[in-house]
């Protein structure tokens, strides 16, 4: 091979790893983000869980004439449940779930029954996982497109939540942000599989996620 | 084609994309996509299910349940609480004739309590339990196959991630289903202990002695399992008295076991990350079959193939035994192929329909669990048979020295215990029930 064309190769997979490393970078980021809103909604849930059998206990002191002063000033304070934890928990999960789906499309982490592949000739599999691939990127952009088209029809109608009252759009706006991190990261990873079959060897990382 | 003929059609299209490596949540998707464009014309109406499908799938309360057991888990797997389980198991049977390996079922029957998903049971016993039973003289085929079988009281012993699924499919309370799979996890972990007792005396090469624990010791090692028998009580406890919502008590478990680890030294730094992660992978995946399934569904149910499929059975009158019969060997068969959370989710919208029209004897609600209760049983049995066990392989990776081969032939024990306790619960819907009579 000619210095020229090696130094090419050798620039072309550089760039390759930057990118790769960009990507696995960004899925990471976006799953952390994902873990620490689940990791806040449970505290809240505690919270909340805590809060109403506090208030609960309170209003048994009092019907029990016991403790009635510290009883009643807790109570005045506000201890119970979390107002609204339902809907910060609806909206706060979609996020979530919205934002671990990168790291599932860069991993390779979703189900798949592979039985009869394991008997086929590798560069076969290398085209189904492309064709795959390809179908998933297009399907997560069709996600991330209607998902828009949903937040601004919660726009037009100004719908709110029944406790909190705050805007439906919002909780959509927010996973729309996971959802199309996972367009681009699927639309990346489309790529690559092109790359690897004309290169003949395989650039991502691949593991299976643990169903059940 | 009618819209008959497409739902049935779909099915097989469906059966051959899966089979050719397309990720499975994808595939029902697609499938579900494409039916509802052939049956309207137009790409239009699922567009337009699309505005909100996918946001009410995820932002659902009741699945939120999931990526909580998920992560608390994963709290549970770098907690040091499957080194104390296991301590403490083995402190107390140890000393029997294949001792060690009874006490890596009854740890896993403990992770169970805490854990919601037999693949990460089975990972983080394994870890333990096998460099232990190597070095008491248990042979590797042995050890593998009890670990893989161990691994599936993760999802027998309540929480369970499957259970969750069924609820929701099934429309019943997770509470009720919970409490009704208490006594058959208790009833599995038994059944494999017997079987280790019994195939150790068949083949008493495969198995070594280990010395009886002191009264002191055994004592002792029960401390630090402590913690686990607690966040098991207050969690499942919790759910079942009404004290909380099956999300808050995961909410709970979740904080509770987090807490444990982080005090045992298990949450430092990276290992932080990794939780999340790992939580984010098995969660994404969970969620993206479960769109794949709540989208394909719909159209299916549109195209009416589960009613006609259940009127027909009606029609034909057909023994309700020979019925149910024939969809547990359907599971059986499809269970060796595809993992159990696909297969519930592809399988009960069309069964479910089937079934509960059938007459067991017994009311609706009670039918609705028992059958939940039983299918669960029957798809965690493909988990461990070959050749595609996905127990097996996760065990078969972290002991490269045993030939998968050796590991079949032990598991095939298993899996016989496996099916008589099916038979004993399809018998006997008692075993299922009475729990949940008792406390509703």
């Amino acid at each position: 091979m000619a210095q020229h064309e090696l130094r090419s190769v050798i620039s072309h997979n550089r760039a390759q790893g930057i990118l790769t490393a960009f990507f696995v970078k960004l899925a990471r980021f976006s799953a952390i983000l994902g873990g620490f809103v689940l990791s806040a909604l449970i505290l809240l849930i505690v919270v909340s869980v805590a809060g109403r059998g506090l208030n609960t206990l309170m209003h048994e002191l009092i019907a029990a004439g016991f403790l009635i002063g510290l009883a009643r000033s807790l109570l005045e304070a506000g201890v119970g449940p979390v107002t609204g934890d339902f809907e910060l928990v609806e909206a706060g999960v979609a996020f979530a779930i919205f934002a671990f789906l990168p790291l599932a499309q860069i991993t390779g982490a979703h189900a798949r029954v592979d039985v009869l592949s394991s008997r086929l000739p590798p560069a076969f599999n290398r085209t189904l996982d492309l064709a795959w691939d390809l179908l998933f990127a297009v399907v997560l952009v069709v996600i991330a497109w209607r998902l828009w088209g949903g937040m601004l029809g919660k726009m037009r109608y100004n719908e709110t939540t029944m406790l909190l009252q705050f805007p439906v759009w919002w909780a959509y706006a927010v996973s729309l942000i996971g959802a199309c991190v996972a367009a681009i990261v699927a639309a990346y990873v489309a790529m690559v599989r092109i790359v690897e079959i004309a290169a003949g060897r395989s650039i991502l990382p691949s593991d299976q996620g643990a169903p059940g | 084609m009618s819209n008959f003929d497409i739902g049935l059609a779909s099915f097989a299209v469906l059966m051959v994309a899966i089979f050719l490596r397309m990720p499975i949540g994808l595939a029902m998707f697609s499938v579900g996509f494409g039916g509802l464009y052939l049956i309207n014309g137009d790409a239009t109406f699922a567009l337009a299910r699309l505005k909100s499908e996918t946001y009410s799938t995820f932002s659902s309360y009741s699945l939120s349940i999931i990526p909580m057991f998920l992560l608390m888990g994963q709290f549970a797997t770098h907690g040091g609480m499957s080194q104390a389980l296991f301590k403490a198991a083995q402190s107390w049977l140890g000393h029997l004739r294949g001792g060690v390996a009874m006490a890596a079922i009854g740890a896993c029957a403990g992770f169970g309590a805490i854990c919601g998903s037999s693949l990460a049971t089975a990972a983080t016993m394994g870890q333990v339990a096998l460099p232990e039973m190597k070095r008491y003289g248990y042979s590797g085929g042995f050890s593998s196959a009890t670990l893989a079988a161990g691994g599936t009281l993760g999802i027998l012993i309540p929480p369970s991630v499957i259970l969750v699924i069924y609820a929701i499919l099934a429309e019943q309370n997770i509470a009720k289903l919970f409490l009704a799979a208490l006594i058959p996890g208790i009833l599995a972990a038994v059944g494999y202990m017997i079987t280790v007792s019994i195939y150790v005396r068949l083949h008493p090469e495969a198995a070594g002695v280990r010395p009886r624990a002191s009264t002191r010791q055994r004592l002792g090692a029960l401390v630090p399992v402590l913690p686990v028998l607690v966040v098991f009580l207050v969690v499942v406890g919790g759910i079942y008295l009404g004290l909380f919502t099956p999300t808050e008590g995961a909410a709970v478990g979740a904080a509770a076991t987090g807490l444990i680890a982080f005090f045992n030294g298990g949450l430092r730094g990276k290992v932080w990350l990794d939780s999340f992660y790992a939580t984010a992978k098995s969660t994404a995946m969970i969620f993206f079959i479960v769109l794949g399934a709540a989208f394909y569904n719909g159209f299916l149910a549109l195209t009416q193939v589960p009613q006609e499929l259940a009127a027909w059975v009606v029609a034909r009158a057909f023994n309700p035994w020979m019925v149910l019969a024939l969809i547990l060997s359907l599971y059986l068969v499809f269970g060796c192929l595809m993992d159990s959370l696909s297969m519930i989710l592809l399988t009960i919208p069309i069964f479910f329909p089937i079934v509960s029209v059938l007459d067991f004897g017994m009311g609706p609600e009670d039918f609705a669990i028992w059958f939940g209760i039983i299918v669960l049983i029957v798809v965690e049995v493909g988990l461990i048979t070959p050749p595609v066990g996905l127990n097996l392989f996760v065990i078969n990776s972290m002991d490269r020295e045993t030939p998968i081969a050796r590991t079949y032939g032990a598991v095939m024990y298993f899996v016989g215990s496996d099916v008589l306790r099916v038979a004993l619960l399809v018998l006997f819907p008692g075993i299922s029930l009475v729990l949940v009579r008792l406390l509703y």
